[in-house]
This record gives C-alpha cells, sequence and structure tokens, in this order.
C-alpha cells in the first residue's frame, strides 16, 4: 500500500464516514462508524455494504434522469460511462480509489468517532462529502485517469530509473502516484469549498453553532491532510521541477476562489463588464476555470510527460490538451442543465450561457444582482427562461467545441494506440463534436 | 516506546530516566511510586545530572545569556527584511488584490520571528563548523519558508478558533470570511512549495514536505484525546512534536544539509531543532498557568478552555486522580477549568513542566556544544537560556 494511497484513504474514509451519514438519517451511521473502529475484517463487510449503497443510489439517480433528462441525455450518459470504463481497462487502474480496502490507525480511528459528532447536523460538508463518494466516478476519478491514459498515448522516453517502469501497464509507477496526486488536489479544494462561512450571530442556538464551527474545522483539517499528503507524495517523486509546477497548480486554485464577485457564502457571480463587451464571456469564464480547473489538468498531463522524459515541446502539447480538455469538460457540464428543458435544474449564475447571454444583453445583470447577498435570491427560473432564449446556449455550445476540436487536434502528434482511442472516445462521449 | 521509537529520540541518561518513568509506567501502581520517587528526585535536580553535565547547566543557566549572543542582536542583518521578502513573494505570486491583503496580513513584522531565527543562526553556525563563510541564499529561503509554513497554520487555526486577536492585531477570520481565509492559507502553502521545489534539492524537498503533514496529524491529536491513561503523555509529547517541534527541527536539519553537511551533522541540527521545539512548546504550556495569574489576577488558562490537557495537567494528576474524568471530559463541565486550575497550582506539574523543559534545553545546549565554537554556536546555546528564562 503505498503512501499516497494511505493518504487518500485517511482523508476519504472522513468523507465516506460523512457520505454515510449523510445518506441515513436513522442512527446506522454512527454504528456503521463503530463497526468501522472494531476490526478491519468488519470493516471490509461495512465498506462493501455502503459501496452497494452508493451502486444503488447512482442507479436510482440514473433512472431518474433518464426519465426526466430525455433521451439525448441519457445515452450521453451512457456512452460516457463507457468510454470511462473502457478507458479504465486500458491503464489497468481500479475503478475506484474509494473502493480500496482502508486501512485504520489510531488517529484515523479518533477523527471518525468525532466524524459521528456531525451525522444529524446540517453542515453542507455532508452533502460535499456525498457529491464527491457518489458522483466521483464522473468527476474527480476520471482526473486521474486522463492524466494515466495521456501518460500511456504518449509512452516513455528517457526514463533513467529502470525500477519506476512498470511494463505489464505501459504507465510509470511515477506517472501513478501523480494521477493521485492530481485527484487529492482536487478533493483537497473542493473540501475546502465546502466550508462554511458563518458568524456566532448566524447561529442563535449554541449547540448549532458548536456543530457547524466543528464542521468547518473537520473540513478545513481534512483539505489540509491532503494537502500536506500531497507535498509528501510529490516530494518522493525526486523531480524538482515538477513539485515547482504541480505546486502552481495548487496556488491556482486557491486563487479561482477570489475571481469575479461572491455573495456571503462565496458563491460566485458574474462581473460587471465594461462598456465595451467583445470577449466579455470567453474572457470571463475562461479565467475562472482555468484557475479552477484546467490548470491543475494541464499541469498534471504536463508532468506526466515530464516524468517520462519528453521534452519541452512535448511536455507543452500535454498542457494544452490537459486545459482544452477540461475546458470543454466543463462547458459540457455548464450546458447540462439548458439540454434538459428543465427549468429547476439548479445551474452555476457564472456558467458559460449565462455569461455569453450577459455580454449578449447585460440588462439581465439587474435580477442577477439581487444575489450579491445570497444567490439564493435570484430567480433562477427566470434566468433560465431568459437564458434558455437567447444566443448562450449555442455559443457555449461553439465554444464547448472549440475546446473539444483543440484536444483532439493535439492528440494528433500521438502514435495511434489503444490510449490515445480512449481519449478520443472520451472527448466524443462528451458529446459536441 | 513505539512512539518514542518512531520519533528517533536519542535521549541523554537524564532524559531518559525521567521519560521512562512519565511515559512508560509498566503498572499503574509501580507508576504511582515512580512519580512520587521523581519528584523527589525533580526537587532537586543536581541528583539526576552527572557531574558533567550539572557544570554546564549551571554555567548556562546561572549566567545571565551575555549581550553579544543575543541572536536577534546578532541577526539583525539578517533577519531585517524577512517579512518584507516574503510579502514579496506572495504579492509577486498573484495578481488578486484581496488575496495579496489576506495572504500578507501576518507578515506585517509584529511576529517575533522565530523560526527564521534559528533556521538562520543554525545555517551560520553550521557553515562555520564547516570552515565556511556566511549564509547561503537557499538557508535564508528556508528561514521564510518555515515561517511561512507556520503563518499559514495560524491562519487555519484562525478560521476555527475564532480568536479575536492575533500578533496584535483582529485576526484574519474577523475581517474576513472562513472560505476565503482558507484559500489564502492554501495560497501560502502553495508558495511556499514553490518555493521549497526551486531550491532544487530532492533530499531538503522530502524534509521540509514532510513538516505540513507533520502539523495536519498533531491538530487531528488534539481533536481526540481518548487514548489510556498510560500513552496519555507520549501522546502529548508526540502532538507536541508535531505541531511545533517539527517545523523547527526540519528547517534546521535543511539548512544543514544546504551547508552541505553529511548525516550525522544534519542528525545533529535536526535534534537540536527537536529538542529546542519541545522546551519551547512545554514553557509555552507551562506560562498559561502562570503568566495570567500574575499579568491579569484570574487564571486565563486558555489551554484548558479549549479542553486541552497540557503538561502540567498530565503531572497534576498523577497527585489528584480527579483529575482523569475532566482530561476526559475534555474540562467541559462548569467548574472543570477552575478546578483543574487550581489543583495543577497545588500539585508539582508546573515544576515538573520545567524540569522537562529544562533537561530538553540541556540536550540541545550539549548538541550545540558539539559544533565548532563560534558567536552562532554560541547563540545557539543561549537561545535555550531565553526560551526557559521566558518565565516571568
Amino acid at each position: 500500500m503505498s503512501l499516497v494511497n494511505k493518504s487518500m484513504q485517511l482523508g476519504l474514509l472522513q468523507l465516506r464516514n460523512l457520505a454515510a451519514a449523510a445518506t441515513t438519517t436513522s442512527p446506522s451511521s454512527s454504528t456503521s462508524s463503530q463497526v468501522l473502529l472494531c476490526n478491519n475484517k468488519k470493516l471490509y463487510s461495512v465498506v462493501s455494504a455502503d459501496n452497494k449503497r452508493a451502486a444503488d443510489l447512482m442507479m436510482d439517480q440514473q433512472s431518474k434522469h433518464q426519465v426526466s433528462y430525455g433521451k439525448t441525455i441519457a445515452s450521453q450518459r451512457h456512452d460516457w460511462n463507457r468510454a470511462v470504463n473502457e478507458a479504465e481497462k486500458v491503464v489497468g487502474y481500479p475503478t475506484s480509489f474509494l473502493s480500496l480496502r482502508w486501512l485504520l490507525n489510531d488517529e484515523t480511528a479518533n477523527v471518525a468517532l468525532h466524524l459521528r459528532k456531525l451525522a444529524g447536523t446540517n453542515h453542507p460538508l455532508l452533502k460535499a462529502a456525498k457529491n464527491l463518494i457518489y458522483n466521483g466516478h464522473n468527476n474527480m476519478q476520471a482526473w486521474g485517469l486522463i492524466v494515466l491514459l495521456m501518460s500511456k498515448a504518449a509512452g516513455q522516453y528517457n526514463v533513467t530509473n529502470e525500477q519506476d517502469i512498470d511494463r505489464s501497464v505501459g504507465v510509470l509507477h511515477s506517472q501513478r502516484t501523480l494521477a493521485e496526486i492530481t485527484e487529492m488536489i482536487r478533493t483537497s479544494h473542493l473540501v475546502h469549498k465546502g466550508l462554511v462561512n458563518m458568524r456566532k450571530s448566524d447561529f442563535p442556538d449554541p449547540a448549532e453553532h458548536e456543530d457547524m464551527t466543528f464542521g468547518n474545522k473537520i473540513a478545513l483539517l481534512t483539505g489540509d491532510y491532503l494537502l500536506g499528503h500531497t507535498s509528501v507524495a510529490l516530494a518522493g517523486l525526486k523531480n524538482q521541477e515538477l513539485v515547482e509546477l504541480i505546486s502552481t497548480a495548487v496556488k491556482d486554485l486557491s486563487e479561482a476562489e477570489f475571481v469575479a464577485r461572491r455573495d456571503s457564502q462565496n458563491n460566485i457571480l458574474p462581473s460587471i463588464p465594461s462598456a465595451d463587451r467583445t470577449n466579455y464571456a470567453i474572457n470571463e469564464w475562461t479565467l475562472q476555470n482555468v484557475l479552477s480547473g484546467a490548470s491543475l489538468l494541464g499541469k498534471s498531463c504536463k508532468g506526466a510527460l515530464k516524468l517520462a522524459g519528453h521534452n519541452e515541446e512535448m511536455q507543452e502539447h500535454g498542457f494544452v490538451f490537459g486545459k482544452h480538455l477540461a475546458l470543454a469538460w466543463q462547458a459540457a457540464i455548464d450546458l447540462s442543465p439548458f439540454i434538459t428543458r428543465d427549468s429547476s435544474t439548479p445551474f452555476n449564475l457564472c456558467s458559460a450561457p449565462v455569461l455569453f447571454h450577459i455580454e449578449h444583453d447585460p440588462s439581465l445583470l439587474v435580477e442577477i444582482d439581487k444575489g450579491l447577498e445570497s444567490i439564493e435570491n435570484v430567480d433562477h427560473p427566470k434566468i433560465y427562461e431568459t437564458v434558455f432564449n437567447g444566443p448562450g446556449i449555442e455559443l457555449t455550445k461553439q465554444m464547448q467545441r472549440d475546446h473539444s476540436q483543440r484536444a483532439m487536434d493535439l492528440l494528433s502528434v500521438f502514435d495511434e494506440s489503444e490510449a490515445k482511442t480512449a481519449l478520443t472516445n472520451i472527448i466524443y462521449a462528451m458529446g459536441g463534436l | 516506546m513505539a512512539c518514542l521509537k518512531t520519533l528517533r529520540f536519542p535521549f541523554s541518561q537524564v532524559n531518559k530516566q525521567i521519560l521512562r518513568r512519565y511515559v512508560q509506567p509498566s503498572t499503574p501502581a509501580l507508576c504511582l511510586v515512580n512519580f512520587e520517587q521523581l519528584k523527589r528526585q525533580n526537587s532537586n535536580l543536581s541528583q539526576l545530572l552527572a557531574p558533567s553535565q550539572l557544570r554546564k547547566f549551571t554555567t548556562s543557566v546561572q549566567k545571565p545569556a551575555d549581550q553579544k549572543f543575543d541572536p536577534y542582536h546578532l541577526l539583525e542583518d539578517d533577519l531585517k527584511d524577512v517579512y518584507a521578502d516574503i510579502r514579496k513573494e506572495l504579492v509577486d505570486n498573484t495578481s488578486l488584490e484581496e488575496l495579496k491583503t489576506i495572504a500578507t496580513y501576518y507578515f506585517g513584522g509584529q511576529g517575533k520571528a522565530l523560526r527564521p531565527m534559528v533556521a538562520i543562526l543554525m545555517a551560520r553556525a553550521i557553515n562555520c563548523h564547516l570552515g565556511k563563510d556566511g549564509l547561503l541564499q537557499s538557508q535564508r529561503q528556508v528561514a521564510m519558508i518555515s515561517e511561512m509554513i507556520h503563518s499559514a497554520s495560524l491562519i487555519h487555526d484562525d478560521v476555527i478558533d475564532q480568536s479575536d486577536f492575533r500578533r496584535g492585531k483582529p485576526s484574519v477570520n474577523v475581517l474576513w470570511s472562513q472560505k476565503k481565509v482558507a484559500m489564502a492559507g492554501d495560497f501560502i502553502i502553495a508558495v511556499a512549495s514553490m518555493m521549497i521545489a526551486r531550491l532544487r534539492n530532492d533530499d531538503v524537498t522530502v524534509v521540509l514536505s514532510q513538516v505540513i503533514t507533520d502539523l495536519v496529524q498533531g491538530e487531528f491529536m488534539q481533536l481526540g484525546a481518548k487514548e489510556a491513561e498510560n500513552e496519555r503523555f507520549s501522546h502529548y509529547l508526540t502532538k507536541t512534536y508535531r505541531k511545533t517541534a517539527s517545523l523547527i527541527a526540519n528547517s534546521a536539519k535543511a539548512v544543514a544539509m544546504l551547508s552541505g553537511a553529511n548525516d550525522e551533522l544534519s542528525e545533529v541540527a535536526y535534534q537540536y531543532g527537536r529538542h529546542m521545539g519541545l522546551a519551547f512548546q512545554l514553557v509555552d504550556d507551562l506560562l498559561d498557568f502562570i503568566s495570567s495569574t500574575d499579568a491579569l489576577g484570574k487564571p486565563a488558562a486558555a489551554d484548558l478552555k479549549l479542553g486541552l490537557a497540557t503538561a502540567p495537567v498530565l503531572f497534576a494528576c498523577e497527585k489528584f486522580p480527579e483529575l482523569n474524568p475532566m482530561i476526559m471530559r475534555r474540562f467541559s463541565e462548569p467548574g472543570d477549568v477552575e478546578k483543574a486550575f487550581e489543583l495543577v497550582h497545588k500539585s508539582q506539574g508546573l515544576e515538573e513542566t520545567k524540569a522537562l523543559a529544562k533537561s530538553h534545553c540541556d540536550e540541545a545546549d550539549r548538541l550545540a556544544r558539539s559544533l565548532t565554537e563560534s558567536i552562532y554556536q554560541k547563540s545557539l546555546i543561549s537561545i535555550n537560556d531565553m526560551v526557559l528564562n521566558r518565565m516571568k
């Protein structure tokens, strides 16, 4: 069990506990934590029971999607899952980090005990944890997968350390570690985003205030824990250019929380455009999404090629590929609520269709600015209707196409391989091309 | 003992004796006997010390620190721009104004810069030991990095602890939202990691990366102290190492490695920092019971209020077992804090804490004396006095 795996386990064990707590309102979640503390054997059964529950939940969600989202989404989802599943086989990668065997030490046990206290509170970390675990397959996990596929598609050039080579899979051990680091960084950032902004006066009930403070503490420490192990794991790769590169990606993520306007919970609101609105939407959207994700995927792809001894030019290809892929991906996510034709679907006020609409007609900001204190005060269905009937969706599709095409073009520098095919399939499965 | 092994304690006889008694009582009954015994011995520390050690001990403690060995005075030039240089690193790494403001907030120069001071002092002392002069740019970078990691951890502490003041000004959480403050802390860590990477030294990166993990693990240990009574003290020491001493020790090791020190010499630097860091924190925990009484006329006992059982309490509960249930419930019931405070003062807990701090200072002292004599080496010795004499 590598160091990284172990630390992932500790960090994610906490999330799993939280997720278990979030899915059950009965005290059964705390009993599951108790069982976790007993011994490893029982642990397996608890974890696998959790997995089953997670799988059931996902099935449930999917069937719901199929009913309400209509056929296009259902089949797109199907393509997506197939592309990812096949890609996982290519790199010999476990279906999920989260189903790994958890090893417990005393510290973990203590933390798990504390986490039980969070069950039944309203701390949004519970929800964040649930999303991470149950939607992990489509979001978080896939990032590490992309890094591994990129590694395999590019092949190995100038690897001096024979021990690093895993011939059976065609991916370096160090590249695999980097893939895990990428996911740890993303998870750490998401967990820190799960903090609640609060003042004492927000919670007149002292017990509730204490719950929320405790939730914040766990979120902060869990994120820090993952960040700390990221730096230990990175240091273990003994490549200082890589450490610097990935550290800048961590820096970019932290910067992302300071761009554009924010409500009291730091939810993002569109910036006010200047008088000349040319390229307002593209510039705003790209800045936000490069900082909040595309930079990490791009730099991780670049880092994977660096580890394999590829030259600067090739590394740069890796960066640009990862960046465009992440942006195409984000555009697809931004689009999906507007394709379902269901105005009750939650959507981000800074998603691409909304920003394109503001560029077209800034009067939309009148409604959006009602959310300066809290985005909940914005009439979302109204915004949805307006955006739906404007040019935003078409322009977003165009932008997604551009990014997908750029990513696809970059793949042409690699020789044909099953890894390259898998990457191509993933790009197609996102739709738009 | 497992804990001690992992921490690689190379204790002198004195320390071994003290620790064996405090940390590993074989049975509860024997434990009591040992404590009584030790208290008698501690009341006259000289009984524990070999004659040669006693001589060093008395010279270093009784003679007030010589003015010219005052490290802050000695390193004035090295230290004067540390905060400004850190601010510049942070500001140059982002164009976002609000992030600049939060990230640089605690680098205004109000801190006592203990960590950069120790790192630079060790760097210069090791350089002299190896027949070199001056301070390497890379060593100064480590000094900056150590202060950045420390401040990032303070910033994250403030997110949770809701303290209103820090370093003489309103704390970050009073001025900005929790999420932004948390992200600003991440930003500082990221910039520090970039600086570490730019030193382009694989081994130094490994050493410094460990620190962040130690800090977080120390915090986790502080969250849930439900360990058995006989493991409490080793738990406390491990936590203290991770939360305080690791940063000082690993920074000292890093500057030694950058100077070209071999493993043995790097280990001296590391152990010096570890002992000095442990002593520093022990005294800190002690002052929580003392300075407040003198200064405010009422117990502040901030640690007790946070539910934390530090060395004075752990020592005291050997004499007053009624402290045990209070420790278990983290002093949460009305009157617990006051009662525990009182019992600590009735016991020998404070003296024993100081004796333990002293023994760590002694060990640091011994390690410093193994280096070639120089003003920096002498200052390393005099810091130990400063650490102990913080007692008012």
